[in-house]
């Protein structure tokens, strides 16, 4: 028996180093030494999406020599939020990126206890709370905190321009889209994506419907994960059976089955989220009409930068259109296939966005 | 005489009739009482993308006068019941249902159309996983080992296939490795259970949070550097039988799938006849119930579960597989997202049998296809609750329908000769 139990101790340590990795510590509490650490959502740091991007802003102010440390600390469940975010805490990290929407009350109660040090969180934003809403329970902080950054993207944006040439794209009249979980970061993708093909509609007189969501209802097509990329494949093939040719999933990795089966089978296009898949995902670029740009990277970096230089401020960052915060990438491969007239619209619906004679949420009506 | 007789004849004949008069009110008043005589549901009934195949044309029904149809068969048995008696309760309960479910989609596409074949063969596939999941619990259960790494096994298996599937670009070769390296975490679970006679839980576990470790390790530092070169496997072609695949609705629900869906298939009738029309069968199972018996007949009770345990990874192997060279051609951190657990559930709702599992894991990928089909359908119920949907019918199977699941007397005892 004894035997037994060192054998198991062997093999939870093995799992405890493997999962222990990241550079050699430097001396964070230097004043002139500056390090950042990022916490991860459940999706993990290579989830091809915002966790990935937020890490390549950190990497990028490392390769920048901006920083002595960049380091990350994967969250497996959602009470390691709290626990990852101390782990940086105590190793006097200097500024705490947070990634995703569900980290929201933790960064904020780190924050408030450690007015010293810097954080910055994606897709956030204080104060957070509605009137009812317990501080610290349902929600973060009911005021700004000035040690926070909370980093926005107006996606719908960009959302609105790939619905748009979805709907000047399609074959059958209907395109889809589906999320990984509920959350306002996700649905802004899909409220976008709506309007676009509302807009289209409105323009040509044509009837391209939406399959997915619905922004008036708030009724729509989720997967309830940001992991299991067989649920991408599954819902891209019932996207198909009911006559869709183009999908925009909204799910990190989840989205690679959809990529998956369309490359299997031809018979739908994806449209990206987050980074633009034909470098993140090259094996589908066959079927990557475009993606929805957010560049997280861009926003920590930037976040990375204004610490350093000594010009840190709390509040919201909001990245737009306007200032390349968010866009649409290149149609690369497609770029044969998308009619000049079509390309030539979306320009033009780009600088409509950018100067504010058209908003997502006149289109939505709302 | 009048008073004794009177109620057992309550409990028996009348009691379960007002039950089944009951749920044919609630199947009308809840799907059908809404509705308006002209609304129609339409039910595709030919696969997407093919043309060449018989092309029969959809299924379209009268919403209400359908729901109204469905609420009379429930009232119907109700009065059988009370008349005459029905001697399978479960039959009863298996129409119902049925009804229920039947008159839900007519009332969630009233006006509105999907996809019937899709979301039937949907329900294949996605049941492929669970299925292998659970006849890896048959086989290792029936020989008294609990195995709960099952999840442990499908990730590592999963993994394997996908490199050695991009390294060799032989995608059969990456199907013989996973079911091989399955195996061999099979092999490790028996030795600690068998051997070394360790809780079988604690070494299941230690199993799936190794795999979880180990996997991640190996994705974030190896795998995520050299996408071509190591996580871009590719996957098995959709093989079409011959004639059979061309029958409608059935045809390419059953026989247009991948090999991977194929050998599940077979594996559940090859599992049904050894386990009880076999000698391996019978000692496997002797070996479960009473070891010591079995021992005493010269039954070698430490080897049956070695081998037992061993092709029960193997199984599970080919499971993984199904996840990366079966379905997406690449690996993600932790995408085998729970199968591994709801196939242990589905072995034991099947009552450890491989029909039993099998039909269990097929209901699981139903409620799974069902709810992306109401999520796209856009009904009016959340789709957080739409979600919970295999998960509720778990429970409700696992709590009521089965009744008392009865598991192998040994299982997860260790034997301990003297």
């Amino acid at each position: 028996m004894k035997k037994l139990y060192s054998i198991m101790a062997v093999l939870l340590a093995a799992v405890l180093l493997l999962s222990a990795c990241g550079p050699r510590a430097v001396d964070c509490s230097a004043d002139d030494v500056y390090c950042v650490g990022q916490v991860t959502d459940l999706g993990g740091i290579d989830d091809k999406s915002f966790n990935a991007s937020a890490w390549r802003g950190v990497q990028n102010a490392l390769d920048d020599d901006l920083i002595a440390s960049g380091k990350y600390l994967e969250s497996q469940g959602q009470s390691d939020y709290a626990r990852n975010i101390q782990q940086f805490l105590d190793e006097n990290t200097d500024l705490i990126v947070t990634v995703g929407f569900l980290l929201g009350v933790d960064t904020a109660k780190a924050a408030t206890a450690n007015p010293n040090t810097y954080f910055a969180i994606v897709d956030y934003s204080y104060p957070d709370c509605w009137p009812g809403a317990v501080v610290g329970t349902d929600c973060g902080s009911d005021v700004e905190i000035p040690n926070v950054r909370g980093l926005t993207f107006q996606t719908d944006q960009a959302a609105f321009l790939a619905g748009y040439l979805a709907a000047g794209m399609t074959q059958t009249g209907k395109v889809g889209t589906y999320g990984g979980i509920q959350i306002p970061p996700v649905t802004i993708f899909m409220d976008g994506f709506q309007a676009g093909v509302m807009y289209y509609n409105q323009q040509h007189g044509a009837n391209v419907q939406l399959v997915g969501w619905d922004a008036a209802t708030g009724q729509g097509l989720f997967t309830g994960n940001f992991e299991s990329t067989d649920d991408g494949r599954a819902f891209a093939e019932s996207l198909m059976q009911e006559g869709v040719d183009i999908i925009m999933p909204v799910a990190g990795p989840v989205g690679l089955g959809s990529a998956a089966v369309c490359q299997e089978t031809g018979g739908c296009l994806i449209i990206g989220v987050d980074a633009d898949w034909y470098d993140t995902a090259p094996e589908y670029r066959s079927v990557l009409l475009t993606s929805v740009l957010k560049k997280i990277d861009v926003a920590v970096y930037d976040t990375i930068q204004d610490m350093v230089n000594g010009q840190f401020t709390g509040g919201t960052a909001v990245y737009t259109i306007a200032d390349g915060g968010v866009d649409i990438a290149p149609y690369h491969d497609f770029d044969n296939q998308v009619p000049a007239s079509l390309k030539a619209e979306i320009e033009q619906l780009r600088q409509q966005l950018i100067d504010g004679t058209l908003t997502v949420n006149g289109v939505l009506g709302r | 005489m009048a008073m004794t007789s009177a109620r057992p004849f309550i409990k028996s004949r009348l009691l379960p009739g007002l039950l089944l008069f009951l749920a044919g009110a609630v199947i009308y008043l809840l799907f059908g009482s809404g509705v308006d005589w002209s609304q129609q549901a339409t039910f595709g009934l030919n696969p997407t993308g093919r043309t060449e195949a018989l092309v029969i044309p959809d299924l379209t029904l009268p919403v209400k006068a359908s729901v109204v149809v469905l609420s009379l068969v429930a009232v119907f048995l109700g009065a059988w019941q009370m008349a005459r008696g029905i001697r399978s309760s479960g039959l009863a309960v298996g129409l119902v249902a049925f009804a229920f479910v039947a008159a839900f989609l007519l009332w969630a596409t009233k006006d509105n159309s999907f996809s019937l074949v899709g979301m039937l063969s949907s329900s294949l596939v996605r049941a492929t996983p669970i299925a292998l999941a659970a006849l890896c619990g048959v086989i290792s259960e029936r020989a008294a080992v609990v195995n709960i790494g099952i999840e442990g096994i499908l990730l590592i298996s999963a993994q394997t296939a996908v490199i050695v599937g991009t390294k060799s670009g032989n995608l059969y070769v990456a199907l013989i490795a996973a079911i091989l390296v399955g195996g061999l975490v099979g092999a490790f679970h028996a030795l600690m259970a068998v051997k070394f006679k360790v809780d079988q839980i604690v070494s299941g576990v230690a199993i799936n949070i190794f795999a979880v470790g180990a996997t991640s390790f190996v994705s974030s530092r190896f795998l995520e550097k050299d996408i071509n070169g190591l996580n871009n496997s590719g996957t098995f072609p959709t093989i079409s039988v011959p004639l059979l695949s061309k029958i409608p609705v059935l045809g390419p629900v059953l026989f247009e799938n991948n090999i991977i869906v194929f050998l599940m298939m077979i594996l559940v009738v090859v599992l049904h006849v050894v386990l009880f029309y076999t000698p391996w069968g019978l000692r496997t199972r002797a070996v479960g119930e009473h070891p010591k018996a079995a021992d005493t007949l010269g039954v070698n009770v430490f080897l049956t579960r070695y081998v037992n345990v061993i092709l029960g990874g193997m199984i599970a192997g080919l499971g993984g597989a199904y996840f990366t060279i079966g379905a997406v051609g690449r690996f993600d951190e932790v995408m085998t997202a729970g199968k591994g657990f709801i196939g242990l559930a589905a072995m034991i709702f099947g009552k450890w049998t491989p029909f039993g599992a099998f039909a269990a894991s097929l209901l699981f990928g139903f409620a799974d296809s069902l709810q992306v089909k109401l999520q796209i359908l856009g009904i009016p119920i959340p789709s957080e609750f739409l979600l919970m949907a295999p998960y509720i019918v778990t429970m409700v199977v696992l709590a009521g329908v089965v009744g008392s699941a009865m598991a192998p007397a040994a299982d997860g005892v260790p034997y301990e000769k003297n």
